[in-house]
């Protein structure tokens, strides 16, 4: 039979974490680094690709923090799939891919802002931040098929499929308001964005009639 | 569709959290079959069963 809450469960559970830190130390960690860093930039201290860099340094706490709250999740469930291993690692390969992200963002702003590249080097420059946020869109598509529990993957299909309608209509109505010149150009990886925003009007749609989130 | 989930669970003294280890899902899946916003497929709905050691029909009846 096995363990439910007894006092070995619970003392696991208060010392589970991250070189014994919890998730909240490691968030509150990251906060504090980028309000730092934030004050650095806005006092004129550092700027230009340093500031950058500084930028994307802390998000590397979010690993800890989200393996903090891993190791909680699964000592407080005792055996229980209160966190599955699915999502698990659909936290770290979305935490994975929007680090690269901003790196690859990085790099490819600081070179083209600083010099006029062969359209080749262009190419080559900003192809990779497209593909960091096809990884997110993979990695959304690999919970779908990792998840074992049929309520939750049910709770992320419909979420995704609430971002589509959403982002698909924003970006459908957008286009003809543009054609129309009622509106600005919007390049298109905006509907990528409208998209993530869509996730989290399908969450709040899932907690409205389910009660539960769901994953993302 | 209705469910006698909750009764079966307090007349053995289980938790949601403790029924949903022994059916290997969430708890949140528990509470969505308990309060009847979700139905479970067949193959869950068999694995209920077996956890309880009753019949499909003995849990769920429609509406």
């Amino acid at each position: 039979m096995p363990d439910w809450g007894s006092p070995v469960s619970q003392a696991k559970t208060s010392s589970a974490g991250v070189m014994g830190r919890g998730p909240g130390f490691w968030g509150g960690l990251m906060l504090g680094v980028y309000g730092i860093v934030a004050g650095l930039g806005m006092t004129g201290a550092v700027d230009g690709a340093p500031l950058y860099l500084l930028i994307i340094l802390p998000f590397a706490l979010v690993m800890p923090m989200i393996t903090a709250a891993n190791r909680r999740s699964a000592a407080a469930a005792s055996g229980c799939l209160a966190k599955g291993e699915a999502q698990r690692r659909y936290m770290k390969r979305v935490a994975l891919f929007s680090f690269l992200y901003l790196v690859v963002l990085g790099v490819m702003t600081f070179v083209l802002n600083g010099s006029d590249p062969y359209p080749a080097l262009r190419v080559f420059l900003a192809l990779p931040p497209g593909l960091a946020v096809i990884g997110i869109f993979w990695a959304i598509g690999r919970l779908m098929v990792e998840e074992e529990d049929e309520f939750l993957r049910m709770l992320v299909v419909r979420q995704s499929i609430i971002a589509t309608g959403f982002a698909l209509s924003a970006a459908t109505i957008w286009g003809f308001l543009e054609s129309a010149e009622i509106v600005f150009h919007l390049d298109a990886y905006w509907w990528a964005v409208a998209w993530f925003f869509g996730l989290g009007i399908g969450a709040a749609a899932n907690r409205v009639r389910y009660g539960a989130w769901g994953a993302v | 569709m209705k469910n006698r989930l909750k009764v079966l669970r307090a007349e053995r003294d289980w938790s949601q959290q403790e029924l949903a280890s022994r059916l290997a899902v969430s708890r949140q899946s528990v509470n969505a079959i308990e309060t009847g916003k979700y139905d479970p497929s067949l193959p869950l709905a068999f694995k209920i069963a077996d956890v309880f050691g009753l019949t499909i029909e003995d849990i769920f009846q429609r509406d």
